[in-house]
């Protein structure tokens, strides 16, 4: 039966999106304050990241598309996986 | 005997017969041929042995027939061939037959056209489907000009389209003799019959050579007298031909595109993958082609009876790129769309496969948040390796090569290479 109620944490998020991001050879992200613009955190590795963490956690995540769409920096990436991962 | 060439000869393992024999046997075992003139039958068959000796049976006496496999029978199977008022009759214990038909035909739905062979195919939707070919419509190598005698290698399913196809030129192309495989692993059968020397033309599908190439000693597949190779039953890349061209320098290496309903339309000896474009402006002989919303027609004179000479939508996608057309897949599931960018699987796969480390690759859509979907990828490697390295590794290679959205996300690597039933993956 699958475990409903695995999580992770912002580190353990990070470092999922700096794998999806140093296996395209790009630089692993400095600041949470960074944009991921400027941080090179395009929508397709968004994308990535979001399964990966669907992988690791072993369920689908739920997304709010309003909450997508108020994404600017990679603290908010983080904070809305966060999020997501903790929902029922 | 109608044509048939009944000198011909089928090895089973280290035992090998002639066609006359065959026949021989399963007259003695079937009978006279009489009692099943006026029915559509199809012949329940246990092995490869029993099934060609069944064909022959049919062919001689002009039955409309056909075999299957005993192992691929169900109810809903049964059912199938009730509806289309086939008769079954069992040939399962080796030439004792227990000649009741097992199932009755509908009012209406039993004719039955001598001559007329049914080919099962379960298509891509895993539904039985019954197509009427004939002798003629089957014998696809009558256009192969200068054919050496050869021994033919035969790794299909019994009953399939291709298996129907390497039985014809068998039976009825002069010297060309058929080495059967009953192995339940095909390339242990393909591994066997080179140990005896028997094999010097196969007919096969790009995975069953990826399987093999994997599984059989490099230096027996080499030192083989391979001289005539066919591909075809999927897309044939350029990685597999370039291999094959390899191994084997002096054979004559060809791709076939060819299926159930449309029958063996186009045959590639340039050592290319794709075709040559000339051919969508050749507007007459045995096969014309032309592309309609980037999906591939065919009309053909080896096409099945029921398409009556005309277009048949092959459910093929292509694209012609600097003269050549090459085939992207099937349209109904070989297109990902990826935040409204399409890429195709074939297109990925065969870029993958062009990595020396790379032996198989699969390539499919998985969905995704934000961009609906993502390319995912699965890979065999020639050798194990770490992961991580080897995703960083294909995916460095995939760089700049393919579209950024095309490159697949998440990998995965088999052991082994995944061959179904019909050879395909």
């Amino acid at each position: 039966m699958k475990d409903r109620h695995k999580t992770m944490d912002r580190v353990a998020i990070l470092a999922v999106m700096n794998s999806v991001l140093a296996k395209r050879g790009r630089a692993a992200i400095s600041d949470e304050a960074q944009t991921t613009r400027a941080a090179n955190f395009r929508s397709l590795d968004f994308s990535e990241t979001a399964l990966r963490i669907e992988m690791q956690i072993d369920r689908e995540l739920a997304f709010d598309a309003a909450s997508m769409r108020r994404i600017a920096t990679v603290k908010d990436v983080i904070d809305f996986f966060e999020t997501a991962t903790r929902a029922p | 005997m109608g044509g048939i060439c009944t000198e011909n000869r089928v090895s089973f393992g280290p035992e090998t017969l002639n066609w006359a024999t065959l026949c021989a046997r399963a007259e003695e075992a079937l009978g006279m041929a009489d009692q099943f003139t006026r029915r559509r039958v199809v012949a329940v068959v246990e092995g490869v042995e029993s099934a060609l000796a069944a064909l022959v049976y049919g062919l001689v006496h002009n039955l409309d027939w056909g075999v299957i496999e005993a192992a691929r029978l169900s109810p809903e199977v049964e059912a199938r061939f009730a509806q289309s008022g086939v008769s079954l009759v069992d040939f399962t214990t080796r030439y004792e037959p227990r000649p009741a038909a097992t199932a009755a035909p509908k009012d209406g739905q039993g004719d039955h056209v001598p001559g007329r062979i049914t080919v099962l195919t379960s298509g891509t939707t895993g539904l039985l489907k019954l197509i009427a070919h004939s002798k003629a419509t089957l014998n696809t190598f009558d256009r192969v000009r200068d054919l050496p005698p050869n021994r033919w290698f035969v790794p299909y399913q019994i009953g399939s389209y291709a298996w129907y196809q390497m039985a014809m030129l068998g039976l009825l192309v002069a010297g060309q003799d058929l080495v059967a495989c009953d192995a339940g692993d095909l390339a242990q059968g393909f591994e066997a019959a080179l140990s005896l020397g028997q094999v010097t033309a196969i007919s096969s599908t790009p995975t069953f050579w990826r399987h093999t190439l994997l599984s059989v000693d490099e230096s027996l597949l080499v030192s083989a007298p391979i001289r005539s190779i066919s591909l075809g039953g999927e897309i044939v890349d350029q990685a597999i031909l370039d291999r094959l061209a390899g191994l084997y320098p002096d054979a004559a290496i060809r791709h076939i595109y060819a299926s159930s309903e449309a029958g063996a339309a186009i045959v590639v000896a340039d050592g290319r993958a794709g075709f040559d474009a000339s051919l969508l402006k050749r507007d007459s002989g045995a096969v014309t082609v032309k592309i309609e919303e980037g999906r591939l027609f065919i009309r053909s004179a080896y096409g099945n009876r029921d398409a009556g000479g005309g277009w048949i939508d092959t459910g093929d996608l292509v694209e012609e790129r600097d003269g050549r057309v090459y085939f992207c897949g099937r349209a109904d599931n070989s297109m990902i769309n990826i935040g409204g960018q399409k890429a195709f699987s074939a297109d990925i796969e065969a870029h993958l496969l062009s990595h020396p480390d790379v032996v198989w690759a699969k390539v499919t859509a998985r969905r995704a948040p934000l961009v609906g979907s993502l390319p995912v990828a699965s890979v065999v490697l020639r050798q194990p390796q770490d992961t991580e390295a080897a995703e960083i590794m294909l995916t460095r290679h995939c760089d700049g090569r393919l579209a950024d959205y095309a490159i697949p996300r998440i990998w995965s690597f088999l052991e082994a290479v995944p061959v179904r039933a019909s050879l395909k993956s």
